[in-house]
């Protein structure tokens, strides 16, 4: 296994880690996520230049696109949140206390 | 030369350890353009070259200038810097302390045996096997999009205006 796929690999974990440990704003997790979609961009292509899987070039373009949703709808749930509160901290998120 | 992508795939580690972290989010969306930039170089040196551009036009140009204005919406008076809190900079200093014994340990093991082991631990070095002529293989690929790929653009259209329309009932409000 090549060496790049390590540090691929670790990248995607590390950001991983960091949207599910959030400290106090929710933009960090949103960001976090990106990072996320950004290592799965890279390896997969990568991995289908370097195989010369010439048709399967247009999948990283079409993961982007799904990418660009998410990162979407979850900026308009920061952007109702900021509406109420004027911050997105996460501890205002607090209308389930169970 | 040859381990240029390892490299670049250190330093992609590093900006990803950079907002992973969690400062403030603009210096977190500081720390997702480096990477972006970064990872189109590692993209780059495996000839995708259009890939490459477009992690440079599509998501660091539209994607993170949207989370950029929308951080600088929701943000605060004081934005906290990688320095300014323990828990930052413990998390950060954990994570490049990690990546180092990482590469350290890796580095030993290539440059302890070359000879024998450079196809096992090596990085890679992209070998073209055909005659492409005069046209990169890999914009072929991603314009046959339009043509084998019609039915993903006809998905991938419709879920976008699905989702703009999602968004417009979250952001209604009331």
């Amino acid at each position: 296994m090549a060496l790049i796929y390590m540090n691929m690999t670790l990248a995607f974990t590390v950001s991983l880690l960091g949207l599910l440990m959030y400290r106090s704003h929710l933009m960090s997790s949103l960001l976090c996520l990106e990072g996320m979609m950004l290592s799965l961009f890279v390896t997969m292509a990568i991995t289908i230049l370097n195989s010369h899987l010439i048709l399967a070039s247009m999948i990283p373009i079409i993961m982007l696109v799904f990418a660009a949703c998410e990162a979407a709808l979850g900026l308009s749930l920061l952007v109702m949140v900021s509406n109420t509160y004027g911050v997105d901290h996460v501890q205002n998120l607090n209308l389930l206390q169970c | 030369m040859t381990y240029i992508v390892f490299i670049l795939s250190t330093m992609f580690v590093v900006g990803f350890l950079g907002f992973s972290s969690k400062p403030s989010p603009i210096y977190g969306g500081v720390g997702l353009i480096i990477s972006g930039g970064v990872g189109c170089g590692i993209v780059m040196n495996f000839d995708g070259s259009f890939l490459g551009l477009m992690v440079f036009l599509i998501y660091l140009g539209g994607m993170m200038v949207v989370f950029g204005y929308t951080t600088a919406m929701a943000t605060e008076l004081y934005p906290e810097v990688w320095i300014s809190n323990k828990a930052v900079l413990g998390g950060l200093m954990v994570g490049l302390v990690m990546e180092l014994v990482l590469v350290f340990y890796v580095l030993g093991e290539v440059y302890g045996d070359v000879v024998t082991e450079f196809s096992d631990l090596g990085d890679w070095v992209v070998y073209d096997m055909e005659d492409y002529g005069f046209v990169n293989s890999e914009a072929v690929g991603v314009s046959s999009l339009y043509s084998y790929g019609a039915w993903l653009i006809v998905v991938t259209g419709w879920s976008l205006f699905v989702g703009v329309v999602v968004i417009m009932e979250i952001t209604r409000g009331g």
